[in-house]
């Protein structure tokens, strides 16, 4: 017996007898000893890294001591303990600068959300039941490791480990196991940004987003990407359009949206252009054809970007101002005029983004934004866009691999669909970690069909989701503030930032890293699977990382290797000094594509576009579960805790709906209902809803709550790439009846006199 | 002199994200209330962004602006209330009181700004969600009003700390949790007797108003107006 556990034990048996006979069931518990020295109402600030969306936010964690009740060695009791209370921005971090989304605060209530999955679970009801029982750890990873055992190969079924995507050393863990398990790696995310990627390995030999340098620019034209709320890097483009807007004595930069509704992007711009889904490229190539024409810029300033468009040396003749404003319902003059203010307000920029690179023609709508930007000499400039400098640390690289890019082309070349697809031999075992692939794919892609086939399911989840219902075994990671965590951003400053954190504080439940878990099975699988996974531990693999990064980048920042690992570990990581944007890498050789979009269900029967967006609190679905997102008013709507189908406010007088009448939407496959909101801020040809609502299961607070507007669109791919068109989709809308729509603002309708616009 | 706290709020700025919101729920323990009470009107955002839009489609503009206590110099909340619960503080901040209320509402009929919110019931935190709780803010029980202090916490916890150095609190030393987390900067907090305090300089910019300053109530946040683009020839 180790003489911290003697004293534990002496001291709860003591502490029982002191209490007993207290009137207050919390009272009766033992206290065990604190294994942390803090001082009571004392703050200590820890580096953390934001994992709630890939823009990778350094944070700062505020850590006190309170008393939380938990289970030590199957005995309940309260623990004096470091705990989370608040999380900022990291004001040292490169990408958000102390500042923060409102998702990144509500980080905090997934470490304490009450239907955590507190110790591994075994299914004993049918698969998505739900119905599970608490098993052991040494149970659990047995299990696992018995499933493993005969390794799954071709002929007897694969191995999968469906993540959302990864960067850095968690990555490298991940890659590494799956490749000795001769398994593969699928990286999935409903709103990953494999077009843009792709279309800017196309345009400039350089995969993965860009970092918008928006402080400096004087012209933004925005084609649907939300850029101040959810895309990309939504808090350093923030910080940047705060400077744009006010940051420079005299000169305050214009910006332009074009988009068929207004979100909360559009919402800041000087003029929202409402433009018809699907013709993003087509405004782009027209506003280039205007600066062909007037010669405002030379053509072969576009580079390689430009030669990808059909008929850019003759001057775009097929995008003449006129054409494109029968396409995309923009004026021809709103066109000459945006074209000429653009050319004219060096540095302007052209940003795309979200839905109008998920239409079937969303990778020839980005190859179009690419030249445009090209033309108007904004790439790798100040003010444009650049490319973030990669580092050449093992598994912090570029996200994209060659690989990853040539999977991507052709429809149904996302490998967890060709497993359901005829033909093709299921997994053998799947595991799965947070990523909510029955949540996030169309119902005509049959998710849960092919979920079910899979011989064995294991989660790392930390939740019960629309996709972890289903699995065999559950073994559950610690929370973010728990782990471990590392992150190589992809965009957001042109410093090379690799983040680093170690845990915030200790797990309040029975749960292990994912990362130490599969090293500890790696070990007990032996051979080259442990061959391939040296370390023990995942911050071992970590500190082997960062000695790697010393050698190569940080001589300069510290005396050796272990003054810079500690060094990183109280700075939040470890970026360079300078700014230094990527060089151009080698473009990828690219096929022709369709100018015009494409969409699913014909226009009688099926009369509105169909565009989901991501929500400002719950991004893809994956943050419904955190009661402070549900009660935060959606900026624009001021919904709480529902969703809502938005409708043109004369289109809805037309159909004869109200504000709050549930309708029911349907496409071709398949419907929901809702209740409308009635709103002039949406074409009238257009139904638009929030994603993230809609859960079958995914805690208290998600559950059986609203409707997902991901479960009724075309299974329809992006021509060029294997993504979903997920803005493809045509639907009709029909009033049900009375319902009930929730909203903080319902009485915000008029100005006030004193705030009018100047 | 006593520090007059006051705030500026740039609309120009602001993108309505809403991190001004949530950080303040994080901040200062404000309990969620659940759907069901939500649909009556009882959600508690001690900040709000509102939401304006002009025009018709397709001609339409939206304007966002984060509306929480103006801590007025002439509050109408104050004089209403019988157990001053709500009182001026010396350093220019509306005072509430919580273990003084008694739940008439009065001052929330009184404030023209929407900006009090009463407790219906005891705030709820499943567990272990209680452990999020801030240990420098008090919990608000049943029948007590609750609003925006201006994190006083964070102000005390700064004027104590400065006193201890015995060093006078330096501009920007002290921030608000939303003032703290607004990626655009859009926010701007600090002492309004300090004329060469940022908050000073930017409400006396030709862009600044008051929220419904007709109504005599001297509020302490200042908006400075959305500005618009006036061209290339600007530049």
């Amino acid at each position: 017996m180790q003489r911290r556990d003697f004293i534990r034990i002496t001291a709860a048996s003591g502490a029982v007898a002191a209490l007993e006979g207290c009137g207050n069931p919390d009272h009766q518990l033992i206290r065990f000893v604190p294994e942390e020295d803090l001082l009571p109402g004392i703050a200590t600030w820890k580096p953390s890294i934001c994992t709630l969306c890939p823009a990778g936010c350094g944070t700062l964690v505020r850590v006190m001591q309170g008393e939380a009740e938990v289970v030590r060695n199957g005995q309940l009791g309260i623990l004096k303990m470091g705990l989370a209370k608040k999380i900022e921005g990291n004001p040292a971090h490169p990408i958000n600068q102390g500042k923060l989304c409102p998702r990144g605060h509500a980080a905090l209530q997934v470490t304490y959300h009450p239907d955590r999955i507190k110790t591994p679970l075994e299914r004993t009801g049918q698969r998505g039941s739900g119905q599970f029982k608490e098993i052991t750890w040494d149970a659990a990873i047995q299990q696992l490791v018995a499933q493993l055992s005969p390794r799954p190969t071709a002929a007897n079924g694969w191995f999968g480990f469906i993540t959302p995507p990864l960067r850095g050393q968690r990555k490298t863990i991940v890659d590494a196991f799956c490749d000795a398990l001769a398994g593969n790696h699928i990286e999935f995310a409903f709103l990953a940004p494999e077009v843009i990627s792709h279309a800017n390995s196309e345009s400039f030999g350089h995969g993965g987003l860009p970092t918008v340098d928006l402080s400096q620019s004087n012209y933004v034209i925005s084609f649907g990407a939300d850029f101040l709320g959810t895309w990309n890097s939504p808090v350093a483009q923030s910080i940047g359009y705060g400077n744009m807007r006010k940051g420079r004595a005299g000169q305050r930069g214009k910006f332009v949206h074009f988009e068929s509704r207004v979100s909360q992007t559009a919402a800041s711009a000087d003029e929202w252009i409402p433009s018809r889904p699907g013709m993003d490229g087509a405004l782009a190539l027209g506003l280039a054809h205007v600066i062909l024409r007037d010669k405002l810029r030379p053509a072969t300033s576009a580079g390689q970007a430009g030669l990808l468009i059909d008929g850019w040396s003759a001057g775009l003749p097929d995008f003449a101002p006129e054409k494109v404003e029968q396409q995309s319902g923009v004026s021809r003059a709103t066109i000459v005029r945006i074209a000429h203010e653009a050319a004219d307000n060096s540095p302007s920029v052209a940003l795309i983004g979200d839905a109008p690179a998920a239409h079937t023609n969303g990778l020839f709508n980005a190859r179009a934004a690419n030249a445009l930007n090209a033309l108007l000499g904004s790439v790798g400039k100040p003010g444009g866009i650049n490319f973030s400098p990669a580092v050449g640390l093992r598994g912090t690289e570029r996200l994209r691999s060659k690989a990853e890019l040539s999977r991507m082309e052709g429809p149904g070349s996302i490998p967890i669909y060709d497993a359901v697809s005829p033909g093709t031999k299921p997994p053998q075992v799947l595991l799965l970690h947070d990523a909510n692939l029955v949540f996030s794919t169309p119902a005509g892609q049959q998710p849960r069909e092919m979920i079910e086939k899979a011989g064995f399911i294991a989660s790392f989840s930390s939740f019960i989701d629309d996709t972890s219902a289903f699995a065999d075994l559950i073994l559950p990671d610690h929370s973010p503030l728990e782990s471990w965590l590392d992150d190589a951003p992809e965009s957001g400053s042109m410093h090379t930032v690799v983040s680093l954190a170690p845990p915030s504080m200790a797990p309040l439940h029975n749960t292990r890293s994912m990362p130490d878990v599969l090293l500890d099975l790696a070990q007990r699988l032996g051979g080259n699977v442990a061959k391939a996974l040296p370390w023990k531990t995942y911050d071992e693999a970590l500190q082997a990382a960062f000695t790697n990064l010393y050698n190569e980048k940080g001589k300069q920042s510290a005396k050796d290797a272990d003054e810079f690992w500690s060094k990183a570990q109280t700075q939040g990581g470890w970026w360079s000094a300078n700014e230094k944007p990527a060089p151009a890498g080698k473009a990828i050789p690219y096929p022709k594509l369709n100018p015009n979009p494409e969409f699913d269900g014909n226009a009688d029967s099926f009369p509105f576009y169909f565009q989901p967006f991501a929500s400002q609190m719950f991004y893809d679905g994956s943050l419904a579960h955190l009661p402070w997102m549900q009660e935060a008013p959606d900026p624009l709507s001021s919904v709480m805790w529902g969703t809502w189908v938005e409708i043109n406010n004369r289109t809805a007088e037309k159909l004869g709906v109200k504000m709050g009448d549930t309708v029911e939407v349907a496409s071709a496959h398949g419907k929901l209902q809702a209740p409308a909101l009635v709103t002039p801020a949406i074409a009238p040809d257009v139904i638009a809803m929030p994603l993230g609502q809609g859960h079958e299961n995914f805690t208290r607070y998600a559950t059986g709550r609203g409707a997902n507007p991901i479960s009724i669109l075309a299974p329809t791919t992006v021509e060029g790439t294997g993504s979903l068109a997920w803005a493809a989709t045509r639907v009709r809308i029909s009033r049900v009846g009375e319902g009930k729509i929730v909203m903080f603002g319902a009485s915000m309708e008029e100005t006030p006199q004193d705030t009018k616009h100047r | 002199m006593a520090h007059q706290w006051g705030m500026v709020i740039d609309l120009d700025r602001c993108t309505g994200c809403e991190a001004c919101v949530v950080a303040c729920h994080a901040e200062n323990n404000i309990s969620t209330v659940g759907e069901d009470q939500a649909a009556r009107g009882r959600a508690k955002h001690w900040i709000r962004v509102e939401r304006y839009f002009e025009g018709e489609f397709p001609d339409l503009k939206t304007k966002f602006m984060p509306v929480l206590c103006q801590q007025c110099d002439a509050a109408p909340c104050e004089p209403v209330c019988p157990t001053f619960a709500s009182y001026h503080t010396i350093e220019g901040l509306n005072g509430q009181v919580y273990n003084r209320c008694i739940g008439t509402r009065y001052c929330a009929n009184a404030c023209p700004y929407n900006v009090r919110f009463f407790n219906w019931y005891n705030p709820e935190w499943e567990k272990p969600l209680n452990l999020q709780l801030n240990p420098d803010v008090s919990i608000r029980e049943v029948g007590i009003m609750e609003k925006c202090t201006f994190c006083v916490q964070r102000i005390k916890a700064g004027e104590i700390q400065a006193a201890a150095e015995k060093r006078a609190l330096k501009d920007g030393e002290v921030q608000p949790a939303c003032v703290q987390s607004c990626p655009t900067k859009a926010m701007v907090f600090g002492d309004l007797s300090d004329p060469d305090s940022e908050v000073s300089r930017l409400a006396r910019g030709n862009r600044g108003t008051k929220l419904l300053g007709e109504l005599g109530t001297l509020p302490k946040v200042t908006y400075l107006q959305k500005d618009s683009w006036h061209g290339s020839e600007n530049a």
